[in-house]
């Protein structure tokens, strides 16, 4: 014996449910084919369902005063296995789902499913539609395509004179920018030269600011003397950034829209030039380790950046970067922070200059350097990155203590 | 010796007489009075029996052309004015145009429409239908822009096994000429570029072609060259002509005589915006007429559909985009 | 003169023939229950969109069927099944277009009563009332071009569809022409909910003819007797090159506009007059009187068209639906005037 299923029909194009008004027949009552068993009401009419096939009722779904969508199973029938295959009954019924009236007929039975509606929200709102964009930074859709298919950015042709509406660069301003440049000497950009490219373009994407601090480095080289192997000034410079941050982080956190990304933990980069660019290695949790610790750490750290050997776990993830210009012989200079960090400690080289010192009443030689400190002007203003330097070269000060 | 456009669709239609002999005319006034354009003149002394009068019945003059064809015939039927084709707009879309999908067998009827306005002809004379029988799929539509293609076009609409509605246009009756009838022609669903050029695509149909040429040939003056695409045949529209003159130009001006919602022009430029955006160096552009009936008198016509003027301001505008 | 013309056929013009009434009969036997049916199918959910009855229409509709040759053109209205079935559609073509068989006459692109085979002379209906008669029409003026002589034209219609403008167009289009139409009219009293009262001012239907210079013939529907010779009569003349015919026969629907609607808005009155009396039955029993036939004979007939109606919805409820990923979905017999590519890109 095989049960099929008792099927809510489609009574009238538009209608999409019916209410059962009266049940004619009762559980365990034979039927025959094309039997009167369940009046329902539509809008339109009251109509009856009939049996498809001659069996027995073994189950109502369907109550009384109850409406039911098409296609909802009313109750079950058993009918017997030779009737069932003459008439086709006994694949999967063509049933409908409730809620998909519309797709086809040959899905297998399902319980007429949650018909919650999701509300529908337009996605659409206030975009901004260009109807007659001009100016400089105007770009068509196949100036678009052309830059595309060149790997070329809006920074790589900033140097092009527009000759279209209100300055903007035309597909021909491009092509003669093109052809211009195959008259000059080209050699390709490494890879490293081509990421660093991209990186200092992001960065530039913020407005950074500078500000500078001469300070007395004859602690910090007596200090230095002591030691074997001798600690890089910029580790020093590093000690005193994790230490000024570790006291107050805010000035290491990032802008994402509203808000301030705060660091987790004091993890302080430090440049190495190496071949045709710069690497960063990572020192862990600066704060937390003296200067004794950090230095042997340290060495490692610029001996395999050297020979391009950094493993990945010892790059990327810090919060602030700390680059000596003086060993270029530098004395000022204004480094860009990476894109995804807020400050860059810049170093300068020491030189002997007079220091007039109030007490002797006499100029005193002593060794100064610059330090800067540029900076994401969102996320700090001058005054916060100020004292934040002002720190800085206390703590560098006192060497002893770092 | 010089021919008009009217006379190139006179020819065509006595061609077709001529040689198949499952065609006949059917039309008011078609008969002994030769049309109310004189489409038909002499035609039904030249074949009795085949150029036949129908009383003021679009539903049914289109109705029988359906019987007809299923009978195997070809008939050409005659709506005086397209305006007029409302009337029988059920039988062509429903009834022509889903035979073949439906039954299975084509419908090789021909309708013709004489389309678009003249001065003073007002509301119900002035129509531009295409767009409308473009909408519906079963049927081809063709808009010919030119005495050659108004002969050549014509022919082959009628060998042409499925319905075609072919929208002359009256202003173009009796004021384009040319010099002979061509042997040959573009197929159908394929554009003509009426004007090569360089610097801007100006896409458009029927009586609108010449305005833009017109357009073209002035800015050439000033060193701007317009390249102008004859669409010919709306539906099947010749996509890939228009992308390639894009492609060339950067530029894209529609031009319809059409109103704006939903027209010739709008479907232009929503395939060259989703196929070819990138082609693009600035927004398509459209002009249609106003979007209100067309105005009887001939100040406010002359100012309700592009003419030469209109689409001059139009193509300087889009160039400085 | 406005007179109500009952008909203009003599008395002898038509004589019915027992053995061509007992073939109307079978034929009606066999709609009534094919109808029923369906009727039941739909209340079991097995039938997608309407399902319309032509349940006390069968002997106004087999009298078409029968009374037309092999040849001649047919357009049917809603409620032809048996006149269709008379005229020559297999049986299984009802039930392939109800089920939506992909082996249909209309490939499951139409359903229900929107089918036909044009080529062999029946017209698939379409709702739009009074548009189906120009194209009759026009079957019968390319065969006059063509010079084939001696074939008629019918379209059936309901009283409703006599209001349409393409209904006057077209009738007045073939009597100019003076071609061999019949429009042969269902006058079922009402067209959806809507009475005669609200569909047509003049006392009959029948007195139109006169102002469309036509013949005209008025029947009581629900005698198959009457109807066999009158719609005979309208046929004949017609073919004779008599001009068009119009034909009322006047009857009660008996059943909902579809089987979506109850009808209840029938009045009673109707039910339960001359008019409302089932036309099956009628000719049942005048089988009986006329012992054309006896008890024993017309319970075998009635059990092979049972038989005959449940065998074929078996075979085709066996057959499997349109698969929309096999399907040609063009709509040009000209492939290369198609936009194929383009459609592909930018439709579903």
């Amino acid at each position: 014996m095989t049960q099929i299923p008792l099927i809510m029909p489609q009574l009238g194009e538009s209608i999409a449910e019916a209410k059962v008004v009266s049940l004619m027949v009762k559980i365990g009552d034979q039927v025959e084919a094309d039997q009167d068993v369940i009046e329902v009401e539509t809008n339109k009419a009251i109509m009856n369902v009939t049996s498809p096939c001659r069996g027995r009722l073994v189950r109502l779904v369907a109550q009384l005063n109850e409406s039911y969508p098409v296609g909802a199973i009313l109750g079950f029938l058993e009918v017997s296995k030779v009737d069932a295959v003459r008439l086709g009954l006994e694949d999967r019924p063509r049933a409908v789902s409730a809620s998909t009236p519309e797709t086809d007929s040959a899905s297998p039975v399902r319980e007429p499913e949650d018909t919650r509606r999701q509300t529908v929200q337009p996605t659409v709102r206030g975009l901004p539609v260009p109807a007659h964009v001009g100016g400089a930074s105007y770009m068509s859709p196949r100036l678009k395509a052309r830059m595309a298919e060149l790997g070329l950015h809006a920074a790589d042709v900033a140097s092009i004179a527009g000759s279209g509406a209100a300055g903007r660069v035309t597909i021909e301003d491009f092509e003669h920018f093109l052809a211009n440049l195959e008259r000059h000497k080209l050699t390709a950009a490494s890879s490293m030269r081509v990421a660093v490219a991209d990186a200092m373009r992001r960065s530039w994407t913020r407005p950074l600011a500078t500000v500078g601090l001469p300070i007395c480095l004859d602690a910090l080289l007596a200090h230095r003397k002591t030691w074997e192997p001798k600690p890089g000034p910029t580790l020093y410079g590093l000690r005193a950034l994790a230490l000024a941050l570790a006291e107050n982080s805010a000035p290491a956190g990032r802008l994402v829209g509203a808000q301030i990304v705060h660091p987790s933990s004091i993890d302080v980069g430090f440049a190495v030039e190496a071949a045709d660019g710069v690497l960063v290695p990572v020192l862990r949790q600066a704060d937390k380790h003296p200067l004794r610790e950090l230095n042997l750490r340290y060495n490692e750290l610029v001996e395999l950046a050297r020979r391009r050997q950094l493993p990945a776990d010892a790059t990327g993830g810090s919060i602030a970067t700390v680059t000596n210009f003086g060993t270029f012989g530098l004395t000022w200079a204004t480094p860009i922070p990476l894109p995804e960090q807020t400050l860059v400690l810049g170093m300068g080289c020491g030189r002997r200059v007079p220091h007039w010192d109030e007490g002797q009443g006499q100029f005193v030689p002593i060794t100064e350097a610059n330090l800067t400190l540029s900076f994401d002007h969102r996320v700090l203003d001058g005054g916060a990155a100020g004292r934040l330097l002002t720190r800085i070269a206390v703590l560098l000060a006192q060497p002893e203590a770092l | 010796m010089s021919i008009t456009y009217l006379e190139a669709i006179r020819e065509a239609q006595a061609k077709a007489l001529a040689e198949d002999s499952r065609v006949f005319i059917y039309g008011q006034d078609v008969g002994a009075f030769g049309g109310a354009f004189k489409a038909t003149k002499n035609l039904a002394q030249q074949f009795p029996g085949r150029v036949i009068d129908a009383p003021i019945s679009e539903d049914a003059m289109v109705g029988l052309a359906i019987g007809a064809a299923l009978e195997g015939l070809r008939p050409i039927v005659e709506i005086q004015f397209a305006d007029f084709s409302t009337i029988c707009f059920n039988q062509i879309v429903n009834q022509a145009a889903t035979m073949y999908w439906r039954m299975q067998i084509p419908c090789p009827i021909t309708i013709r429409l004489p389309c678009g306005g003249t001065s003073g002809s007002g509301p119900f004379h002035s129509q531009s239908m295409e767009a409308l029988y473009a909408h519906y799929p079963g049927l081809v539509v063709m808009t010919p822009a030119t005495v050659e293609d108004a002969f050549s076009m014509l022919l082959e609409a009628v060998a042409i096994d499925d319905p075609v509605i072919f929208c002359e246009h009256k202003f173009l009756y009796y004021h384009l000429k040319a010099e002979s009838l061509p042997r040959e022609a573009l197929p159908t669903g394929k554009a003509r570029i009426a004007r090569a050029g360089r610097d801007m695509t100006i896409v458009t149909y029927s009586a609108m072609v010449h305005e833009s040429l017109a357009v073209a040939e002035e800015l050439a003056g000033e060193g701007t060259e317009i390249e102008v695409v004859d669409l010919r045949s709306i539906k099947p529209l010749d996509t890939d002509t228009v992308m390639a003159s894009v492609a060339r130009t950067g530029r894209l001006l529609c031009v319809g005589e059409a109103w704006p919602w939903g027209g010739v022009t709008a479907e232009v430029i929503a395939r060259v915006a989703s196929e070819g955006l990138n082609l693009l160096d600035a927004p398509p552009q459209r002009l249609n007429a106003k979007d209100t009936p067309v105005p009887y008198h001939p100040n406010l016509w002359a100012a309700h559909r592009p003419t030469a003027h209109s689409i001059t301001i139009a193509a300087r505008n889009l160039l400085r985009l | 003169m406005l007179r109500s013309v009952a008909s203009q056929l003599t008395e002898n013009e038509g004589a019915v023939q027992p053995q061509a009434f007992l073939e109307a009969y079978r034929w009606m036997l066999l709609a009534r229950i094919l109808e029923d049916k369906l009727a039941s199918l739909y209340r079991g959910g097995k039938i997608h969109g309407g399902v319309y009855l032509g349940r006390g229409q069968e002997a106004l509709s087999v009298s078409v069927g029968q009374s037309l040759r092999k040849g001649d053109f047919f357009a049917p209205l809603i409620r032809d099944q048996a006149g269709r079935l008379a005229f020559g559609e297999p049986l299984v073509d009802a039930v392939r277009t109800y089920l939506g068989s992909p082996v249909g006459p209309m490939r499951s692109r139409d359903g229900n009563v929107h089918r036909g085979r044009p080529k062999e002379g029946i017209w698939p209906m379409l709702s739009h009332l009074g548009a189906t008669i120009a194209v009759v029409n026009g079957v019968l003026l390319a065969r006059r071009l063509k010079g084939i002589r001696g074939s008629v034209g019918v379209a059936s219609l309901g009283e409703g569809g006599t209001s349409t403008g393409a209904f006057h167009e077209a009738l007045n289009q073939a009597a100019i022409e003076k071609l061999p139409l019949v429009l042969v009219i269902a006058n079922n009293q009402y067209a959806y909910s809507t009475p005669c009262t609200r569909q047509y001012a003049c006392a009959n239907l029948v007195d139109r003819a006169i102002g469309y210079g036509v013949q005209g013939h008025r029947l009581d529907g629900t005698d198959l007797v009457e109807c066999l010779r009158v719609v005979g009569g309208a046929i004949q003349r017609a073919r004779e090159g008599h001009g068009p015919q119009l034909v009322i026969g006047e009857l009660l629907r008996l059943c909902g506009h579809g089987e979506h609607d109850d009808a209840g808005y029938i009045e009673s009155r109707l039910k339960q007059s001359p008019l409302g009396r089932d036309c099956l039955s009628l000719a049942k029993m005048t089988i009986l009187e006329r012992r054309w036939a006896d008890h024993p004979q017309l319970e075998t007939w009635r059990q092979a068209a049972f038989k005959q109606v449940e065998n074929t919805i078996i075979k085709v409820q066996h057959e499997p639906p349109p698969d929309p990923y096999q399907e040609d979905w063009t709509v040009l017999a000209s492939r290369h005037l198609t936009e194929m590519a383009h459609l592909e890109r930018t439709s579903s």
